[in-house]
Parts: C-alpha cells; structure tokens; sequence
C-alpha cells in the first residue's frame, strides 16, 4: 500500500467505517507511514479534545414543556363533544368549550388579574414540581410542617395530612404570589406533585372550587374556612376535585 | 404544516420510551446549530413536537437520527422564517460556556471553553457534520441520511472541517 492510497484511508479509519479486511491491511501499512501515522495522531487528539466538551443537558423547562404535550388528554365527563384533535389554535376555544359543558369556571374566566395570578401560581407549581428541593420543610407529619411556617409567614396556615384520601403530605414552602409571602403545602397523588397555596380570605364566605386548566395543569380556586386556596398539578380536572374536597373535609373535622 | 392527527395514549407511551430519551441528544444538536442556549429550547422542542406528528411515519429505525434530521429540519425551517437575524460569531462564541464544572479547575475550563468556541466559529457546513460525527457519534450513513446528502460528500466535508478545525485550535490554545 503506498502512502497516497493509506493517507486517503485515515479518517475512515478512525471512524470505523472500513471494513474488517481494509483495517487489518491498513494497520499494517500505517506501521510504514509515519506521516500517516502522525495524522491520525492528530486526528485521535482532536477527537479527545471535542469529547472532552460537558455533554448538554436539556434544561428542566424544555423537558416539562414536552412532558405536558406527551400527557394523554384526560378525559372529563362532559355533553359536548370534546374535539379529539386539539391543534394550538383552537386549545383556547376547545378548553372553553369544556369548560362550559362541565359547568366550571375556568382559569381563564377570572380576567387579566386571574391569569397573572395564574401564571405565578404555574411559576410556583414548577419550582415544587421540578425544583430540587421541592419543600422547604420536608414532613408528612402536620404538626412539623405548621409550627414551621411561625415566624415565616404572618399567618398560621392550617396544615394536613390527606394520606387517607390519597394525597399524602409532603411538606412546606414559602412563596411568593402577587407580592406577599405565602404558605405551599405540597401533597403527592401517585407519581405528581399537588401544591396547595392558602391565605386568609378578605372575602367573607366560602366558594366552591372552580377547576380550571392551563398549559396542562389543572388549577383549582376556592375559598373555605376563611381561606383563599389556590391549588395547582398535573392532574385530572377529576383528581383536584377529589383533592380540594380533600382539603376542605380535613380543615371541617379538624376543627 | 399539515395536521395529523394527535397520537393515542398507546402511541404517546411508545413516543415516551423511543424518542425521549434522546431529548437531551436532540437539544444539544440544537444548542450546536443555533448556538444560541435558549434558541436551541426552542428548536428542540418545536422538533418534539414536529416528531410526535410524525410517529405515526417511525418505522422503527433508529430513533436518535431520525430525530436529530427533524431537529435540523426544524432549525432550517425556522431560520429561514426569520432570515437576516444572524448570531454574529463574536457573540456566538461567548454564549458557548463550557458547562457548569464546578470541580474542573479554571484551566481546564478555559481550554474547554476554547474549544467549544473553535467549534463553534466554524461554518454550518462544517460544524454539522463535526458535531454528528465527534459528538452524536454517529456512523456515516446516519449523518448522511440526517444531512440528506451522499456518503461521499460526508466524507469530503468532515475531512474539511477537521482541517478547519485543527486551524481555529491552534489559532487559540496556541494563544495560552
């Protein structure tokens, strides 16, 4: 072999992409090319130097967003004839739609302050979804995580564990929702994250849980026991419902 | 674009364990396309989404180059929407950091940091094939399918860009 014909044979070489019997004649070869040799000295160590680089990494967000695209649409027990085919553009009208069939009233029905609200609810619900420290206070049991909040918040939220409904209590954070420090308490509903943030009414009365859907997670907004309740997951509209019930029953019996 | 219709939860999970696991494959080709970190969020996940329309059309092939030529495909489709917003290098070359390694000392970092802006400073030509190759690893006929030219013409430009390559390194780790 001379030089010509093995130099044109170094980069597919090194790339692996000559066959068995070409390799071994080609090995041979180089054994008489030290110019040959010494390219594919270089070329090794230029490879070295790029798979030396960090490998990247899909930031968090990305794969959340994608994760809620790959969510199968849950169905919802509704009259109207839910499109199956739900492009972008008509996600809007399609969630309204279900909205009005099933008799909620969605985020979206709230106005311009709702879904800034909405938004730093969804803000916070991906810091305890994804974060790394999803609570601050990590405690199923209830009375950890309330005396916690003493000296964080100026309120006392009242905390508990739902296990027995199927959400037990995972901890606590402070958050921060349209400028005020706020009480989350994260539950568990099998693989997903609930967080439930609370603070005192300045509305007297209660209000039923109005379940809405965003971007994938569904929202629940009530008002119970002198407390305004926002709760945000990855669920079905169906299990926030149960979970707001949930909530509601514990806060009545605890009293 | 035309509408498929949206996968069942059958073909969703079958989508979840084929095409995820190469998501950061998937953004990390984008990152080397766009050079541009939150650029590249965008293609690859406009690339997901392109992929799960088109599942339906996944034969079972191998899934990471199959989804590295959408990834490609999306990043031509939307640079040509909004042609004329180039990176400019100088710029290009400073959002490639080396990563977060918190461990490495400084000089090992600043080399890496060198190296990611050799790499980067190249032309699209060039840079494709080398980040197919050195990096995805990927074998001549995968990168030709992704790039949708003959094997030859792989062959002839990654011969290129090493040489290329080779000059912007030692124009700058010669400078240390």
């Amino acid at each position: 072999m001379d030089c010509p014909t093995c130099e044109a044979m170094v980069e597919s070489y090194l790339d692996g992409e000559l066959p068995a019997g070409e390799s071994a004649r080609f090995e041979a070869a180089l054994a008489e090319c030290p110019e040959c040799g010494a390219k594919l000295e270089r070329l090794q160590t230029q490879r070295a130097l790029i798979r030396d680089l960090p490998t990247a990494r899909a930031p968090d967000l990305l794969r959340a967003r994608i994760e809620r695209e790959l969510r199968v649409d849950t169905p919802v027990p509704v009259s109207v004839p839910v499109p199956r085919v739900w492009p972008r553009r008509t996600a809007l009208a399609a969630s309204l739609l279900l909205a009005v069939g099933a008799g909620w009233l969605g985020g979206r029905f709230i106005g311009r302050e709702g879904s800034r609200e909405t938004d730093e609810l969804i803000a916070g619900y991906l810091r305890v979804g994804l974060g790394d420290r999803p609570v601050e206070v990590a405690s199923s049991d209830q009375h950890t995580v309330k005396p916690w909040f003493a000296g964080r918040i100026d309120y006392a939220p009242p905390v508990h564990d739902l296990t027995a409904s199927g959400f037990p209590l995972l901890g606590g954070r402070v958050d921060v929702l349209d400028g005020r420090r706020i009480a989350v308490l994260v539950y568990r509903r099998n693989q997903h994250r609930v967080a439930l943030s609370l603070w005192p009414a300045s509305t007297p009365g209660g209000a039923a849980p109005q379940i809405g859907e965003r971007d994938g997670f569904a929202i629940a907004r009530w008002r119970h026991a002198g407390f305004e309740m926002r709760a945000v997951a990855d669920l079905a509209p169906k299990d926030m419902s149960l979970f707001a019930s949930a909530v509601d029953q514990a806060i009545d019996g605890g009293r | 674009m035309s509408e498929a219709p949206k996968p069942d939860g059958k073909a969703l999970e079958r989508f979840r364990i084929v095409m995820l696991p190469h998501l950061d494959a998937a953004y990390g080709f984008a990152r080397w396309l766009t050079r541009d970190p939150v650029e590249a969020q965008d293609v690859a996940q406009e690339a997901m989404l392109r992929a799960l329309r088109y599942f339906h059309a996944f034969r079972g092939e191998e899934a990471r180059p199959w989804l590295l030529r959408i990834v490609r495909n999306t990043w031509s489709d939307m640079r040509l929407a909004r042609s004329g917003e180039r990176v400019p290098l100088d710029e290009a070359e400073s959002v490639v950091d080396a990563g977060p390694n918190p461990e490495q000392s400084a000089l090992a970092g600043d080399r890496r940091r060198q190296i990611a802006a050799a790499l980067a400073a190249l032309p699209e030509e060039s840079r494709e094939v080398l980040v197919l190759r050195e990096i995805e690893e990927l074998s001549y006929k995968h990168i030709a399918a992704i790039l949708d030219l003959p094997i030859g013409t792989i062959m002839s430009r990654l011969s290129r860009a090493r040489e290329k390559l080779a000059v912007e390194l030692g124009g700058r780790l010669g400078k240390e």
